[in-house]
């Protein structure tokens, strides 16, 4: 990856951050858009495992932040979600859109799954309606922003195709 | 070569243990420790989104506020605008059971509704009948004074012609000099047709405008001291022997909603005492006649000092003028 590679991916992560804490609250839906989780799994195809965990890291440690009661779940579920992809990537992947669109879906329902398991405040039954109802529900709304980031940016600002 | 990837693939695994067993530690810290920690990174790292979250929560309120502030603002828009026409029933309500505190006995309280059918405009119908007491020819009144009289009663219902109606008569006095006259109402354009008219004044006796005018109670029906209305003027009429003055009435007919009506053992006892005393009407009507002079004093003289400082004032900015001598033919 070379520098100006490395660059927009920075560029469209930050973008993406700021989303995640300005459309997300302005929408107020009930099935978010997860803007980390699509940044995360956007850079961590292209960067090392190690790096995609410390990146999920990192970008679930500021998200814990602003929840101080489950201050790790976000961190934990994104370093690993980070790692798989990038592992999964390096793998198996083919550049498609339709399974990047799995991969987002995915991606965002294991977050979201750890994170509960993990984070455990609240009751078993509403954690399985948040686990089996609203988090597919999410992660299908940020699996298909996910693809319209990825092809925005691919059109924008990946130098490959620009 | 093999080396060199299993080696890179073992830092990337030793990098996700790190980064899962720190993470498994802040879920197990104490809440104290978890709250310093997410402290530190609020007021450093996440403050920039912090910020940029509040504003777009705050955004997110506006956009879900404005419907609600709408609707409140056109219900607070419509209660105002009902608040004048609540104030104006307010303050009728309170007089009319002030009058019935004062008069104690021999009423009926009964609500007017007004049929407004076309060439009907002159009469009523009252909430109260037979069963509550009212019966024929009962006089019907105000706080303000004369509204007019029972003609049919029904067991829960009556009607009653209103003083615009061109068979209402009240025999009438002025108050303080006791000038009698009938009042009817006042056959003028549509303008004046809710006015008026005390006719049959004697010639030798004149009145000014602001006299109150009450019910002189001859002729048994209206007993004395009920307010009929206020003088505005004479008017000329063909009755050489008698003037005929055009008097405002004291009740506005549409805005009549709740009278009394009289029962007749009840004008035995005398109504007079319940409404305001004829001394107090007279003083109040001078003092607003002396007010009315002194405010019109006032503004002359106003108008008089602003006429002079613009003369002034057109003088010292009139550019000096100079007299050309005329040619010479």
């Amino acid at each position: 990856m070379n520098w100006r590679r490395g660059l927009a991916l920075t560029v469209a992560f930050l973008i993406l951050v700021v989303l995640h804490y300005t459309i997300r609250p302005l929408l107020g839906w009930r099935t978010p858009i997860d803007f980390l989780v699509i940044g995360v799994l956007l850079l961590s195809v292209r960067i090392r495992p190690g790096g995609a965990a410390f990146l999920g890291f990192l970008t679930g440690l500021v998200s814990d932040s602003l929840t101080p009661a489950t201050l790790g779940a976000g961190a934990l579920a994104m370093s690993v979600v980070g790692f798989t992809a990038s592992w999964l990537r390096a793998v198996i992947f083919a550049d498609n859109v339709v399974l990047h669109a799995f991969f987002f879906f995915v991606g965002k329902w294991a977050f979201d799954l750890i994170y509960i398991i993990v984070a455990r405040g609240a009751p078993p039954m509403e954690l399985l309606v948040q686990g089996a109802i609203w988090s597919p529900l999410s992660a299908a709304l940020t699996a298909a922003a996910g693809v319209f980031v990825m092809l925005a940016y691919r059109m924008g600002l990946d130098p490959q195709h620009a | 070569m093999a080396r060199a990837v299993r080696a890179s693939s073992r830092a990337d695994t030793v990098v996700l243990v790190a980064c899962v067993v720190t993470s498994g530690l802040f879920t197990i810290l104490p809440s104290v420790a978890r709250d310093q920690v997410a402290g530190v990174l609020r007021r450093t790292v996440v403050q920039p989104v912090l910020a940029l979250q509040r504003t777009a929560e705050r955004g997110r309120n506006a956009i879900v506020e404005r419907e609600t502030l709408t609707r409140r603002l056109d219900s607070l828009t419509l209660g105002t605008a009902r608040l004048t026409d609540l104030e104006l029933e307010n303050e009728r309500l309170r007089r009319m059971v002030g009058l019935g505190a004062a008069m104690r006995t021999g009423f009926v309280v009964a609500e007017v509704v007004h049929t407004q059918s076309l060439g009907d405009e002159h009469t009523v119908t009252l909430t109260a009948g037979a069963n509550s007491g009212v019966t024929p020819r009962s006089i019907v009144v105000a706080p303000d004074g004369v509204v007019g009289m029972v003609t049919t009663v029904d067991p829960t219902s009556s009607l009653a012609i209103l003083w615009t109606h061109p068979d209402f008569r009240v025999s009438a006095q002025s108050v303080g000099s006791n000038v009698l006259g009938i009042v009817r109402p006042h056959a003028g354009a549509e303008g004046e047709r809710y006015l008026l008219e005390l006719t049959g004044v004697a010639f030798r006796d004149s009145l000014n405008p602001g006299t109150l005018i009450v019910s002189s109670g001859l002729g048994g029906r209206y007993p004395t001291g009920i307010p009929v209305g206020t003088v505005i003027g004479e008017i000329k009429s063909s009755e050489g022997w008698a003037r005929t003055y055009v008097v405002r009435p004291a009740v506005k007919p549409q805005d009549v909603t709740t009278v009394m009506i009289v029962q007749p053992e009840r004008l035995g006892v005398g109504v007079a005492s319940l409404w305001p005393k004829p001394v107090d009407t007279v003083r109040r009507v001078v003092s607003d006649s002396a007010l009315a002079a002194d405010r019109a004093r006032r503004a002359a003289a106003v108008a008089k000092a602003d006429s002079l400082v613009n003369a002034r004032l057109q003088v010292r900015d009139t550019p000096p003028t100079t007299i050309i001598p005329r040619r010479p033919p």
